[in-house]
């Protein structure tokens, strides 16, 4: 009952912030805190993972660092438009 | 160790007992690698948004296009909903049968209105001519929330089993079916956790 009424609040709060109106890096980092912490307390208290063996616990573990790979690969690949970086291909014929 | 539950006709083992190399019941263990799986299901497609979002020249005001209170209501049901489901598992822990379909009807109720609530959002945004063909944000607008709405029937549709005929496996093998309400219960655990992390990412940034 007390998990329910925490995920209600941090509901209210994950609204409450968006308000805010802040810049949208922290934004994006405030967001996915919030949820983060929701679905933490989803996932330790109504699917009962507090307690649970330490096999599901690493199953999930390298979930999360697969997913984070996925992110950090696709930011790495595709994310020139943010850092301002060109792909520059080996068989250029630029520099003449 | 293998059940007889009918006759000459072998079930899966280990849906009440442990295997002593995992230490899980094998449908427990069976959840969470598809859960896993479903991670990077729904892992892509963020970030995809992540990615389309950031190399975009412009990109629509999220909370301006879809409505933010109509998903805020239903965050609220389907957290209301995981609640009902971890009551439901509770009463039969407490073998209480009528105490389980009365949360279990509770849960399903939850699905229902959060589906109701879809159809509406839907229907309005296709009234005023916004499809997932407008811009890019409705494609992943629409293809995410889709995508966790034919989520939300497939579990609704396993609740709606275990509410009614499953019930059956009570009178027989009560410890089992307590086991496959709380399988399904972790199913719907998840629906919802998609639903929290899709909430910010669509509606409020």
């Amino acid at each position: 009952m007390m998990v329910f009424g925490a995920l209600l609040v941090l509901t209210v709060v994950t609204v409450a912030v968006s308000y805010l109106q802040l810049p949208m890096t922290p934004t994006v980092v405030l967001a996915v805190f919030i949820a983060s912490i929701k679905a933490a307390l989803v996932a330790m208290f109504f699917m009962h993972l507090k307690g649970e063996r330490p096999l599901v616990f690493w199953s999930l573990g390298l979930t999360a660092v697969l997913c984070a790979a996925l992110f950090a690969f696709l930011l790495w690949s595709e994310g020139d438009h943010l850092t301002g970086t060109e792909f520059k291909d080996a068989f250029d014929e630029e520099v003449r | 160790m293998t059940h007889q539950a009918h006759a000459g006709v072998d079930v899966i083992p280990y849906t009440t007992q442990v295997r002593p190399d995992t230490g899980l019941t094998n449908p427990k263990l069976g959840i969470w690698l598809f859960l896993a799986s479903e991670v990077m299901l729904f892992g892509s497609l963020f970030s995809a948004y992540a990615l389309l979002r950031m190399g975009a020249p412009s990109w629509p005001d999220q909370s301006a296009t879809v409505s933010v209170p109509l998903a805020a209501l239903n965050t609220v049901i389907l957290i209301s909903s995981s609640v009902t489901m971890v009551m439901a598992w509770a009463s039969l822990k407490r073998l209480s049968l009528s105490k389980y379909r009365l949360y279990m009807g509770l849960t399903l109720l939850g699905g229902l209105l959060f589906l109701v609530v879809k159809v509406f959002e839907y229907t309005d945004k296709f009234s005023h001519h916004l499809y997932p063909s407008t811009n890019n944000f409705l494609a992943l607008y629409f293809t995410l929330t889709g995508l966790h709405a034919i989520h939300v029937i497939a579990g609704m549709v396993v609740n709606a089993y275990l509410w009614m005929p499953g019930t059956k496996m009570w009178a027989t093998e009560p410890e089992r079916f307590t086991n496959r309400v709380e399988i399904a219960g972790i199913y719907w655990h998840f629906v919802d956790l998609v639903w929290i992390f899709l909430f910010p990412v669509l509606y409020l940034l």
